[in-house]
């Protein structure tokens, strides 16, 4: 077997809208350890773009707010664009670790998988409210059920995927739906993927832009609706 | 009589619709025609909705015509609502290339494509390391 090792040329992609109290110790966490940064700045009306640009990363702004689907997949697009090895994507308001950015790295290569994917269940999310906890475990049975892929976390944007990988995501939802849309993608990709352990830090900040329990309603509509139309 | 004329003209038209619709949403023109379907036959047959709304459990044959009609309806507001996602994807892909066609005016910290080689640093060295040892 030819040895992968890890990819050369690697993209952070950070969607953010309105997130100027968190995306400079973001960005900045990030350029420590010396990852090219792309924030994908989704219409935001309170300086995130100028904040991340000032912080080292490369901006790409949205003329109007889309949502977070939308703006992965423009980040995936411009990654491409620029002959990434690999992307990963990771959250704007502050939850993520940049370090754990190496584990799934060590993921892609250890395992020879497309796509790592973050679980918070495998690793550690102090301050996980119950109910949201017991939300996303509905949220991984359903996507069981739906896709046959069998994880324990599914709507966590921690993940990395190689060039393979990002090339089989077409994202369509715009909106938080974009979640269960690219784990229903990979599984539709045949391609390889693996979770690996990793930390949310929950923080009021966070819990307060983060998913709440209408959401999911709508993302189930969403879901269907998708599907009624080509 | 002429009524029947021009329900049937009104329906047949929602056949069409349906037919020009089926490409982009199989589903609402499926809906769409059944329901045309089972208006021209209550058109035709009128008595039959009585008989028909009877047996479900409806009364009248007029109610039953009135909750297909309200069934019609939230299929046309579906089928309104699918419309518009798709006129979203369309503003999305549009949107996607503005914002890309002017990376270069929003580049921050980092370098264009033709220097995105990693910054070999240290960091990244031992990470490549251990990567190919593993």
């Amino acid at each position: 077997m030819v040895e992968r090792g890890l990819p050369a040329r690697l993209w952070v992609i950070v969607a953010a809208y309105n997130e100027a109290a968190a995306i400079a110790r973001v960005v900045t966490d990030l350029k420590r350890d010396r990852y090219q940064v792309v924030v994908i700045d989704d219409g935001s009306t309170d300086g995130t773009a100028q904040i991340a640009s000032a912080a080292g990363a490369t901006v790409i702004k949205h003329p109007l707010n889309l949502g977070q689907g939308a703006a992965l997949q423009t980040g995936i697009d411009y990654a491409l664009s620029q002959a990434a090895e690999a992307v990963v994507t990771f959250d704007a308001d502050g939850q993520h670790r940049a370090s754990d950015i190496n584990c799934l790295l060590e993921g892609l290569d250890r395992e020879r998988a497309e796509f790592v994917l973050g679980s918070r269940f495998l690793g550690h999310s102090p301050n996980l409210p119950p109910l949201r906890r017991l939300l996303l475990r509905a949220a991984t049975l359903f996507t069981h059920l739906t896709t046959g892929l069998v994880l324990t976390d599914t709507h966590n944007g921690l993940r990395a995927m190689t060039r393979r990988g990002a090339q089989a995501i077409r994202l369509r939802q715009n909106r938080m739906a974009h979640a269960s849309e690219i784990l229903g993608q990979i599984a539709a990709s045949g391609l390889r993927y693996v979770e690996v352990p990793v930390t949310i830090e929950y923080t009021a900040y966070s819990l307060a832009k983060g998913q709440r329990m209408g959401d999911s309603v709508m993302i189930l509509f969403d879901l269907f609706a998708r599907r009624l139309y080509r | 009589m002429i009524a029947q004329f021009v329900f049937s003209i009104v329906l047949a038209s929602v056949f069409l619709y349906a037919w020009t619709e089926y490409r982009r949403s199989p589903v609402v023109a499926l809906l769409a025609s059944v329901a045309a379907t089972a208006g021209l036959y209550f058109v035709w047959f009128p008595s039959h909705s009585t008989r028909l709304a009877e047996f479900v459990g409806v009364g009248r044959g007029v109610d039953l015509i009135l909750y297909t009609w309200v069934c019609i309806s939230l299929i046309v507001l579906l089928n309104l609502h699918l419309k518009l996602r798709n006129q979203l994807e369309l503003i999305t892909v549009l949107a996607r290339t503005i914002a890309l066609a002017n990376v270069g005016s929003e580049r921050g910290g980092d370098r264009p494509a033709e220097t995105s080689r990693p910054q070999e640093t240290d960091g990244h060295r031992s990470r490549r390391r251990r990567g190919r040892s593993a």
